[in-house]
């Protein structure tokens, strides 16, 4: 595992701050940014308690901001994708992956491993997609796994009471 | 035409009309059940078996393969393959069995390694050697694919069709370039929650199942893209999930078909825990088109109940790439069926 630069800390930083602020809200803790040409284009949190949509990740939240992005500056959103870089406190899921792999992203850097629903550790989404998506992980996986746990431990809000969990003392 | 006639006539029809839906099952349910090699040996006199069965059962349990009986006439199951034949004469020593109540023939055969799932697995491991088999209902309606009656079968090529004519308001209508189409329907209020078409000339996540989910979301006050609001406090049901000018065009089309979502009530409304919408809890989907991966994940997270298709897709992730459904380690699994109205 190579070391982030200084800028790609930063960036892991910023996608850290929007977890915590995720978890602030309820909801579970994954943040992002996208950074094109040396820029944030876009930045977010997952946001599905507040959507009632479960497809609202951060990743998700984030295309749509690069798209807007696009619009306003008059860019051509394909060519943009393929060259933005995702950093993102955990690895993507099965369908946050399909989505940066069909926009052809040029790179994905995650913190820690996603047990649940990870598009690399549950299902392997690049040996049917084959991306030209550069996939690396483990950058402060610890501290973004740590977050998750601080999630499960309470119940999800949104949640039908019956199937929340109960807390084991 | 007599009403019995028509009646049957019309039977015929829906029978033929449906025949091509399938389920798209796991492949543990498909394929053979997996076979594994146990030592046999023949028992010389016929009268000591149930004798040697209570012996050898009570020494030296086979406990991986319960499912199978010790004896197969006077053939009887020594131990699985994992000892050289020389460890296995040592093992019945040591265990004090009676080795002269065997013919010394040690062969190597084939048995069932688990458990069959569907009867039809059964009867082909049962004539390896005998089985024992607890026939799940359920499973194998699904398996044979004989699980819907006709009725069932009707309503769901009905609930197809408005996905059809979605996708062709959409082309017709200039919204979108591709006719896809996706219809949410909730099976215990027999009502259409929301719809969706394929957009990605609007952005590149717009499919049209994201759509359809994004629009059941509105129907529970929340969805992201292009809110647009029907309500109407009068009715019972939320049309939040259903675009205006659609809802006026499928209302026309298909005037049997109820269409809106359960009212959404806020925590504090509910009464019992699982009586509010939650997600696409409990919910079907029509799609005009095998989903895509990340559609499909999307249909998982949202904990759709089953997902029909129509054609098969090459890029789709519910048969053709892979069978997302079947991926034992998510935490939510539907039931998928393909073939339903295969032209669109």
């Amino acid at each position: 595992m190579s070391e982030l630069s200084e800028n790609e800390c930063f960036y892991m930083d910023k996608a850290f701050f929007y977890a915590k602020e995720a978890l602030t809200n309820q909801e579970v803790p994954v943040g992002c940014v996208f950074i094109y040409s040396n820029q944030i284009i876009a930045l977010g949190r997952n946001t599905v308690n507040e959507t009632r949509n479960a497809t609202r990740h951060a990743e998700i939240n984030c295309i749509d901001q690069v798209e807007n992005y696009c619009n306003d500056n008059n860019l051509n959103t394909l060519v943009v994708f393929s060259e933005i870089s995702v950093y993102v406190t955990v690895e993507p899921c099965i369908m946050c992956a399909a989505a940066l792999f069909s926009l052809k992203i040029k790179k994905i850097v995650y913190g820690c491993r996603n047990d649940r629903f990870g598009g690399q550790t549950v299902f392997d989404v690049a040996s049917i997609l084959n991306p030209v998506t550069e996939l690396k992980g483990g950058y402060r996986g610890e501290e973004a796994m740590e977050l998750l746990k601080e999630f499960y431990r309470g119940s999800n809000p949104n949640a039908p009471a019956g199937k929340a969990k109960v807390k084991k003392n | 035409m007599d009403e019995a006639k028509r009646i049957k006539l019309d039977k015929e029809h829906s029978k033929t009309e449906n025949n091509t839906l399938y389920p798209v099952l796991p492949d543990d349910l498909i394929i053979d059940t997996p076979l594994t090699d146990v030592y046999v040996d023949t028992i010389v006199d016929p009268k000591k078996i149930s004798k040697i069965i209570k012996e050898i059962n009570s020494v030296l349990p086979l406990p991986q393969l319960a499912h199978l009986k010790r004896m197969k006439s006077k053939e009887i199951i020594l131990y699985p393959v994992s000892l050289e034949q020389y460890q296995i004469i040592n093992l019945l020593k040591e265990k004090t069995i009676d080795t002269s109540a065997f013919q010394n023939n040690i062969r190597i055969i084939q048995v069932a390694k688990i458990p069959p799932m569907t009867r039809k697995q059964f009867e082909k491991v049962n004539k390896l050697w005998p089985c024992n088999f607890h026939p799940n209902n359920y499973l194998e309606k699904l398996s044979t694919n004989t699980l819907f009656s006709h009725d069932e079968l009707r309503s769901h090529s009905r609930y197809m069709k408005v996905a059809v004519d979605v996708a062709k308001f959409a082309k017709d209508n200039y919204y979108s370039e591709e006719q896809i189409g996706a219809v949410v329907v909730d099976p215990k209020r027999k009502s259409v929650v929301a719809v969706g078409y394929r957009q990605t000339n609007k952005g590149v996540l717009k499919h049209a199942p994201m759509i359809a989910i994004d629009n059941v979301a509105k129907t529970q006050n929340g969805g992201v893209w292009n809110p647009l609001l029907n309500q109407d406090t009068k009715i019972e049901l939320n049309l939040d999930g259903i675009p205006k000018d659609l809802l006026e065009y499928l209302q026309i089309q298909h005037n049997d078909i109820v269409f809106g979502a359960q009212r959404y009530k806020e925590k504090d409304e509910l009464i019992e825990p699982a009586d509010g919408p939650y997600l696409c809890t409990g919910y079907y989907i029509y799609l005009t088109i095998e989903p895509c991966v990340m559609c499909a994940m999307g249909l998982v997270h949202s904990r759709l109940k089953r997902v029909f298709f129509g054609a098969k897709s090459s890029n789709g992730a519910l048969e053709t790439l892979c069978k997302l459904h079947t991926v034992k380690e998510l935490n939510h699994h539907f039931e998928v069926f393909g073939g339903l109205i295969k032209h669109v």
